[in-house]
């Protein structure tokens, strides 16, 4: 790690002309910088600016301030009646000690666990130096991208909150060199096209401040359901997001986004569009499943997972339909 | 007994200080030619940091890069807490940062500025009682080599505190951010049930 | 005071260990420490042809780089089981000679840890590149002639004329031994004396290679190994980084400490070998088990020989008249492969266990009972007995607390209330019962406390508790003032500790020392009465304490092994003695879940029922079985190395990717032991514990899985894809 300059900021409005490089927990950027990958001169520590790791309801909004703790997010009781998928996609991420630390901000910019990536200049890797290559694309793509992908990198996007918050369509409040704007999480991420070194149309220095999730007759039948290779502490090799508005069995409307398996948070209108209308069964569940997957594009390694995500997408359906019992 | 101490500067001033050139030019062997005389003010040190760790004030200069782990260990001397990945993948280093538990080797250092910390020096006072999350892991047999076992055990005194203790399933997710290479884990779980028990009543 | 239960006593280091004090190689506090990086080799072979070292160098607090042009007149310690006391022959920087991915290029040491891995950033390494084959089954791999093991009957034409037949092949993975403790060094050389602070399984290793590699008088060598923060067999030999270390801080005049990253290790030290297995099994038309050939290949480096002895147990674990087992070594660009907790008998176990099972599904015969109607009453290889075989009535046992009798033996046919598949599988482990040349020293002290050192390294597997528990079976001290020393090299001579051998060969000697010391007491006291305990009566007689040494080796052995132990080189001996084969038997009875939808597989539930002799730590022996248990859970659901061959090299190499069991992968664990002392192999009636209790998880694993499911997998580790 080569040296830079550390600074707490006191108040938003000061972050933006700054030049220096946003820090909050910290827990992909300076773990990315032990690996060299990211190598910013000055550091702007957000943590310090009051105000902005609160979570509240407003109007039928939940209205999550950017600095707020995934763990607090995560356990937050109205979060947890009121849109259980948003809490789960956080309880599921990472270790408590970790969720103590990263912020829902911080958490929406995680960048990919791709190894060639991570692993340093012996791979080509597009993301870590334009024009490189990708050794991904010919080599282990077990943990890959089945969905978005281009010529130039198939990475992952890793994070649960993120592919939640698309389901949920989630809205930002970022502050910039411009001013103030609002932001769809749907519009956060690009696609790697051919400049996979760019992940998200932000505007360098700007910032993240709340994110809002509008929460009306959607949301509490929900649920995250997510695949890994292990119980726990591990990112999904696929994940679902899933939504419902349910009337005596049939569906009035669905959401559902798929994480672990595409190059950013991935909604599947598609398969929203096979339950709408609908009377829920498992049969249908499954049909919605295939729907999510039918555009997918496996690679050497990583076919199992339209099976397995076909699968996980119907877990995860009916799981929320459960809940819509629920009083 | 560990509170927030009073009188701290507020924030942290950054500087960087540009060495000399030409300190390390000249080297034979591929040594430096005084390597001795560097003993002084450690280089790069640069941000002065004050913070509070296991209720003492402490008052240092730190690299902005050190680790909060680092910075406990080999500046402080407080190697209880341990490095397994220096990646936030084992929980090996956790320690509490104001009552929370965290990732000390994620974190920077200068993150803790007027902060309190608390590593597996501090749960118990020296000399005397043990806490009894430690006295659950001997008696439960909860360790083996023990490297992973500081972490374990402020990760275990959290997941009480936090209300993570229900049943079984509910402390091996709360507790899965701690790798145990031994594989102590139903030790772990027996002792943090039990431990649940006593700081209760304690 | 008795030998035949032992009580259970609380681990003796676990109060240091609980709060944080236990002194780990990183952990060595020595003024004006210097902090040392290694830069890693980018490519996997070929020649180093230049290396930038300017810009680390010019760095401020740097205080040297070093690289292969420093280390003239250093030598390669050897291979350990080439004579030598490293885990490979290959000694990085020593030349521009360059054949495995990662190995280092430059030691980059700083006054601060931060400046020393931001200096080894700027090196920059220019290689001249050769082809190479990264993994097994890669071309350019170069595979030996077949080499075979063991030979009885006609196996080949037995299983041809056999009623009912299997024949299956098997693979696993190259793992990593992944102790949490990163292998780490700390040296300082001062007044003609060189301290090694490092966490070993072989401290005795550690002091002999490094005065051979540096060119010492081994008297100048003191190594410091008291605690392990879990190795696994890992650390079994002298690291590659040690004399690049020791050579710093001679060079410098300083104590250096290197903290090898996590990332490094899985190209900086040993591991699993990856390996493919098939296995042939014939029944006759009664079904009774008639032939076995068992056919291996295992991964190794181009320039060392690890000797696959997959069929030392597979050979022994039934009663089978024609047995017949060969093994190939297929040579590939990695560092030398080594041991990892059951090194050949976990992936032996895995083929040959899966192999019985599908035979005995194939002759409808129920798995259990299956194994028991082929039990060995003596050893099919040599003719001779067992010294202990106990592995029936671990298999009975077991299956009592496991509640086997209700299984119904159709695959898929129990479900639990959840709607989960549910499979029951057992599976048999053995592990050879080895023992080293030992020695003790004992002394007992007027003033209370006591000392004793000995040959033995404390990895986690509770040797300071057996030492305990031993001392205090025959002598009465004071426990709470005992010191024991094990891994210094200044104590006694130290031997590898390993194989499961640590704890039969310590323990003899020990109990020895023991009586000993009693027998001095006596002798001192004649007829008079005395009361109190040793120490008051030391005091009485005015005595300022008792000291014996006792050494002690392998059924068989000759002398000539205390040299070998004097020398740092290993000397075990086993399983095959004079008089008798010793092994350890283990059972191992698993619960698996499917979930139907996705099929992912838990394992919320295992029984395992150990014979390891006399348990004389009843605590740690229980947290040995519960670890190695995780272990082959890791083993066969969990850890696979990635290794791509274009580049080689291992890519999933940190936490987060190659994945261990974490505390939720984890049920419940059941142990049993048999606790019968085997007073042929030693007076204490020790066997080993820590690796055979991990020998046949993975096979009773996928063998539940097949029950559970109907489908056989047989490439570990076992994963969701091969189940969709
Ligand atoms: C071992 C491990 C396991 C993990 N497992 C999971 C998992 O299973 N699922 C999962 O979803 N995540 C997982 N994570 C990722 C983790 O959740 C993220 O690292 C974390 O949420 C990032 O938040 P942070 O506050 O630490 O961000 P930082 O590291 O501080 O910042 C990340 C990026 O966001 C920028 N940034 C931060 N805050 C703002 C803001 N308010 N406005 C604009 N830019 C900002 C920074 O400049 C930086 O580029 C894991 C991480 C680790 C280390
Ligand atoms: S997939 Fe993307 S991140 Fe991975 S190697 Fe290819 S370009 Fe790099
Ligand atoms: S050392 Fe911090 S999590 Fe592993
Ligand atoms: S006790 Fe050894 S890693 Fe947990």
């Amino acid at each position: 790690m080569q040296r830079f300059t550390y600074t707490q900021a006191r108040s938003a409005e000061a972050v933006p002309g700054t030049g220096a490089r946003i820090i909050a927990g910290g827990t992909t950027l300076y773990d990315l910088m032990k690996l060299d990958i990211e190598t910013p001169a000055a550091l702007l520590d957000v943590t310090t600016i009051p105000g902005l790791d609160g979570i509240a309801f407003a109007g039928d909004e939940l209205v999550f301030g950017a600095l707020a703790r995934m763990s607090d997010a995560a356990e937050h009781p109205e979060v947890l009646r009121r849109c259980p998928v948003l809490a789960e996609s956080l309880a599921k991420a990472a270790s408590q000690q970790l969720r103590n630390m990263a912020t829902l901000g911080g958490n929406l910019l995680q960048r990919t666990r791709c190894p060639y990536f991570r692993n340093g200049a012996h791979y080509p890797c597009n993301k870590r130096a334009p024009g490189s290559g990708c050794a991904a694309l010919e080599g282990l793509d077990r943990g890959h991208a089945l969905l978005g992908g281009s010529e130039a990198c198939i990475a992952v996007y890793p994070g649960d909150w993120a592919v939640a918050l698309v389901a949920m369509d989630a809205t930002l409040d970022l502050l910039g060199p411009r001013g103030a704007r609002s932001l769809k999480v749907a519009a956060l991420h690009r696609l790697p096209g051919d400049a996979p070194q760019q992940e998200t149309v932000l505007e360098p220095g700007e910032m993240i401040l709340r994110i809002r999730v509008p929460v009306g007759p959607i949301g509490r039948a929900s649920t995250y359901h997510k695949i890994r290779d292990r119980e726990s502490y591990a990112f999904a090799l696929v994940s679902a997001a899933v939504a419902l508005d349910m009337e005596q069995g049939v569906v009035r409307e669905a959401r559902i986004a798929l994480g672990g398996v595409a190059t950013r948070p991935w909604r599947v209108p598609e398969a929203e569009a096979v339950l709408a209308g609908r009377r829920l069964d498992r049969a249908l569940a499954l049909e919605a499943g295939r729907a999510a997957f039918a555009a997918a594009r496996p690679g050497r390694h990583n076919g199992f997972k339209v099976v397995l995500g076909t699968e996980a997408v119907a877990d995860a359906v009916m799981i929320a339909a459960e809940r819509s019992q629920r009083p | 007994m560990d509170d927030d101490p009073a009188g701290v500067p507020p924030a942290i001033s950054p500087c960087l200080t540009r060495r000399e050139a030409g300190l390390g030019a000249a080297l034979v062997a591929g040594l430096a030619p005084a390597a001795a005389q560097a003993a002084q003010a450690t280089p790069g040190a640069t941000l002065r940091l004050v913070l509070r760790v296991n209720g003492k004030a402490v008052d240092t200069m730190v690299d902005p890069r050190t680790s909060l782990l680092d910075l406990l260990r080999e500046q402080l001397h407080l190697t209880g807490a341990k490095k397994g990945c220096d990646h936030g993948q084992c929980g090996a280093c956790t320690v509490h940062l104001d009552g929370r538990r965290v990732a000390s080797c994620l974190t920077l250092a200068a993150k803790a500025q007027d902060r309190r910390v608390l590593t597996i020096e501090g749960l118990a006072p020296p000399g005397g009682a043990l806490h009894p999350m430690q006295q659950a892991f001997i008696d439960h047999d909860a360790l083996q080599c023990g490297y992973c076992t500081p972490g374990q055990v402020m990760a275990a005194v959290s997941c009480v505190r936090e209300g993570h203790v229900t049943d079984a399933a509910q402390i091996r997710e709360y507790m899965s951010g701690n790798i145990c290479r031994c594989g102590a884990y139903t030790g772990i779980v027996a002792a943090i049930q039990d431990a649940a028990t006593r700081m209760r009543e304690g | 005071m008795s030998e035949n239960t032992f009580p259970d006593r609380a681990r003796v280091d676990a109060r240091d260990k609980v709060r944080g004090a236990t002194r780990y190689a990183a952990d060595t506090p020595l003024p004006r420490l210097a902090h040392a990086m290694t830069v890693p080799s980018p490519i996997v072979r070929g020649r180093l042809t230049a290396i930038e070292t300017g810009a680390a160098r010019d760095m401020p607090g740097v205080l040297a780089v070093l690289t292969w042009r420093d280390f003239a007149g250093v030598a390669s310690a050897g291979y350990l089981l080439g004579g030598g006391r490293a885990f490979q022959s290959h000694q990085p920087m020593l030349s521009d000679r360059l054949v495995h991915r990662g190995e280092p290029v430059a030691l980059v040491v700083a006054e601060t840890l931060e400046t020393a891995t931001a200096a080894a950033a700027l090196v920059r390494a220019t290689c001249e590149a050769e082809p190479f084959a990264a993994a097994l089954g890669e071309t350019g791999e170069e595979v030996t002639p077949p080499q075979q093991s063991y030979n009885v009957g006609d196996a080949e034409a037995a299983w041809t004329a056999a009623a009912t037949r299997v024949d299956a092949a098997y693979s696993h993975p190259a793992q990593f031994q992944n102790p949490m403790e990163l292998i780490a060094t700390v040296a300082e050389w001062r007044d003609g004396v060189l301290s090694i602070h490092e966490g070993s399984q072989n401290a005795g290793a550690v002091k002999f290679g490094l005065a051979a590699a540096l060119g010492l008088d081994p008297a100048q060598v003191r190594v410091d190994s008291a605690h392990l923060g879990g190795a696994f067999g890992q650390k079994n030999s002298m690291q590659l980084q040690t004399v690049l270390v020791a050579r710093a801080a001679m060079l410098l005049g300083r104590p250096v400490k290197l903290v090898m990253p996590r990332a490094q290790l899985f190209h900086t030290a040993s591991f699993r070998p990856a390996s493919r297995h098939r296995v042939r099994l014939g029944a006759d038309a009664q079904g009774r088990m008639v032939a076995a050939v068992y056919e291996a290949d295992m991964q190794n480096s181009r320039a060392d020989t690890l000797r696959p002895t997959f069929s030392e147990i597979t050979s022994r674990l039934y009663d089978i008249p024609n047995y017949r087992s060969a093994e190939r070594l297929v040579r590939t660009d990695v560092q030398s492969p080594g041991y990892m907790r059951a090194p050949f008998e976990h992936p032996a176990a895995f083929a040959f266990e899966s192999a019985v099972d599908e035979l005995a599904h194939a002759t409808g015969q129920d798995p259990l009972a299956f194994r028991l109607a082929h039990e060995a009453t003596r050893d099919p290889v040599t003719g001779r007995p067992f010294s202990s075989r106990l592995l029936a009535d671990c298999l009975r046992q077991g299956a009592d607390r496991f509640g086997w009798a209700r299984r119904t033996p159709q695959p898929g046919s129990m479900r639990d209330e959840n709607g989960m598949l549910v499979g029951w599988g057992v599976a048999s482990g053995a592990y050879k019962a080895a023992m080293s040349p030992a020695i003790a020293r004992l002394r007992v002290r007027a003033n209370g406390t006591t000392r004793l050192s000995v040959s033995g390294h404390e990895m986690g597997q509770g040797m300071r508790n057996a030492i305990l528990a031993t001392l205090m079976a025959h002598l009465s001290i004071d426990p709470a003032r005992v010191d024991i020393r094990v891994g210094d090299t200044e104590a006694v001579p130290q031997h590898l500790t390993a194989g499961s051998w640590g704890t039969a060969s310590a323990i003899p000697v020990v109990r020895q020392a023991a009586l000993e010391v009693r027998q001095r007491l006596a002798e001192l006291r004649g007829s008079r009465q005395m009361r109190g305990d040793l120490h008051q009566m030391l005091a009485r007689l005015r005595r300022p304490h008792i000291e014996v040494e006792v050494r002690g080796h392998a059924p068989g052995q000759p002398d000539a092994v205390f040299g070998r132990l004097q020398n740092g080189l290993p000397a075990a001996g086993g399983p095959e003695y004079p008089d008798f084969v010793s092994f350890s038997f283990a059972a191992h009875f698993v619960e698996v879940r499917v979930e139907p939808t996705t099929r992912r597989i838990r394992v919320p539930r295992v029984v395992s029922t150990i014979d390891c002799g006399r348990v004389v730590s009843p605590r740690t022996a229980d947290s040995q079985v519960r670890g190695a248990v995780v272990w082959g859970i890791g083993a066969a659901l969990r850890e696979a190395a990635e290794i791509d061959p274009r580049f080689g090299g291992v890519l999933n190499n940190d936490l987060a990717e190659y994945v261990v069991p974490v505390n939720a992968d984890i049920g419940s664990i059941d142990v049993g032991f048999i606790d019968r002392p085997d007073l042929l192999l030693n007076q204490a009636g020790v066997k080993g514990l820590g690796e055979v209790a991990m020998v046949g998880v993975a096979a009773a694993i996928g063998n539940a899985i097949f029950h559970a499911t109907g489908r056989r997998l047989r490439e570990l580790p076992m994963r969701m894809e091969h189940m969709v």
